[in-house]
């Protein structure tokens, strides 16, 4: 794996962690403060939904303190806490209450049916210029896939095992991804769009 | 073209190496997004509740727990209304219940501050349900109308008595509240997962 993630940038003093080991709020605080904001966003980049996005959150870090304790300092603690909130996202889309109970399997044909776009043709040119925009617009479980290999830097075996998929699944999703964002990498779109693309908006919390 | 080339190109989408480049670079530019304050407060009286802080800051009120006085015998009867009838729904893919040994585990207060946390999350899921369609079956809308009327009158109980309940009162309030709410949930998510199909 790749660690190229926002997380491997963030350091805690291994006194924190320890101190976070035997129960210590401040201690818990000060980490909650630092991860927060990845942990919410990775969250959210899963979710699209504010509501879960904070469950999710809440959730990491219930088990971060639960767990911290068998915390060993052998890989970053960021490395650590991405693994449970990736784990939790990933459990919430194999969940109930992912919307209309959609499972880890391959739903493009939903999404194609709705007619979005036909090979990598954007149904909506405005799309183009907003990577966040065209992410939400990718399947959920695509989605996810393009975050923890292109961002995260996890391997297509590794992606297969968090999803308890096959390693082809996971190279499919990205596949059938990258066709439908193909269109954002189109240098006159990025020159027209005197470089907005890059700085999709933020996703907004309610 | 090797069958490993071929296999690159399918899996790149069309996409060249810099395009990739490209790409991850414009995903890892996407600003986080802070997530909004109130959630570490729930954290913070969720870890409490599971005993995992240790530490002297206890902000949950506390006042109407200590002030435990006249048993609430009446409005015990409210909690055996009948709702034990839910709907058929398939129970195993919530587990919303606390497990039973780790509460048995916790002491009163620490119980009834997990059926707190607990309640407070089972309203959120309810609130990120969709809303409820303009017409459903008379049945559904009669025990939908039941569970809230149950639910509402809890929350009068323990609104309005908090200062005379016991400890062990108030864990039997919040319990059942956490037990209609749960069935509530689970009926308008039932309910939701039929509209959408």
């Amino acid at each position: 794996m790749r660690d190229m993630s926002k997380f491997a940038d963030i350091q805690i003093d291994p006194g924190i962690v320890k101190r976070a080991a035997r129960g210590d709020v401040r201690a818990h605080e000060i980490i909650y403060r630092a991860f927060s904001s990845p942990v919410y966003s990775v969250c959210l980049r899963f979710t699209r939904v504010p509501a879960q996005a904070e469950d999710l959150l809440q959730e990491t870090f219930i088990e971060v303190m639960r767990s911290i304790s068998k915390f060993r300092g052998e890989a970053p603690l960021g490395s650590w806490i991405r693994r449970i909130a990736i784990s939790k996202a990933l459990m919430y889309l194999r969940s109930a209450w992912h919307s209309r109970g959609q499972s880890l399997d391959d739903d493009w044909d939903e999404v194609t049916a709705g007619g979005a776009e036909v090979h990598g043709v954007p149904g909506r040119p405005d799309q183009a210029l907003d990577l966040d925009a065209a992410l939400g617009n990718l399947p959920p479980v695509s989605r996810a896939v393009v975050w923890l290999h292109d961002v995260e830097g996890f391997t297509h075996r590794e992606i297969a095992g968090l999803m308890g998929k096959t390693e082809s699944f996971s190279k499919s999703q990205l596949s059938r991804a990258y066709r439908r964002l193909r269109p954002l990498l189109d240098p006159s779109v990025g020159n027209t769009a005197t470089g907005s693309v890059l700085r999709g908006p933020a996703l907004q919390s309610c | 073209m090797t069958d490993k080339e071929r296999m690159d190109e399918a899996i790149a989408g069309g996409l060249d190496e810099s395009q990739r480049d490209l790409l991850r670079a414009r995903l890892s530019a996407l600003p986080d997004t802070v997530p909004p304050r109130a959630v570490w407060q729930r954290i913070e009286a969720q870890a409490r509740a599971e005993g995992l802080l240790s530490g002297t800051r206890f902000r949950q009120s506390s006042k109407w727990l200590a002030g435990a006085a006249i048993a609430a015998a009446v409005a015990i009867v409210v909690l055996r209304l009948p709702f034990t009838a839910g709907p058929a729904i398939d129970t195993q893919s919530f587990g919303t219940e606390p497990p039973l040994a780790e509460m048995q585990n916790n002491n009163g207060l620490h119980a009834v501050n997990a059926l707190m946390v607990q309640s407070q999350r089972l309203e959120r899921n309810l609130r990120a349900l969709p809303g409820q369609p303009s017409v459903m079956r008379a049945g559904t809308a009669a025990t939908i109308y039941e569970l809230e009327a149950g639910i509402a009158a809890i929350d009068s109980r323990l609104n309005h008595s908090e200062d005379s309940l016991t400890q062990e009162q108030a864990e039997i309030y919040w319990r059942e509240r956490v037990r209609l709410m749960d069935s509530l949930v689970r009926l308008r998510y039932a309910q939701a997962q039929r509209v959408s199909f």
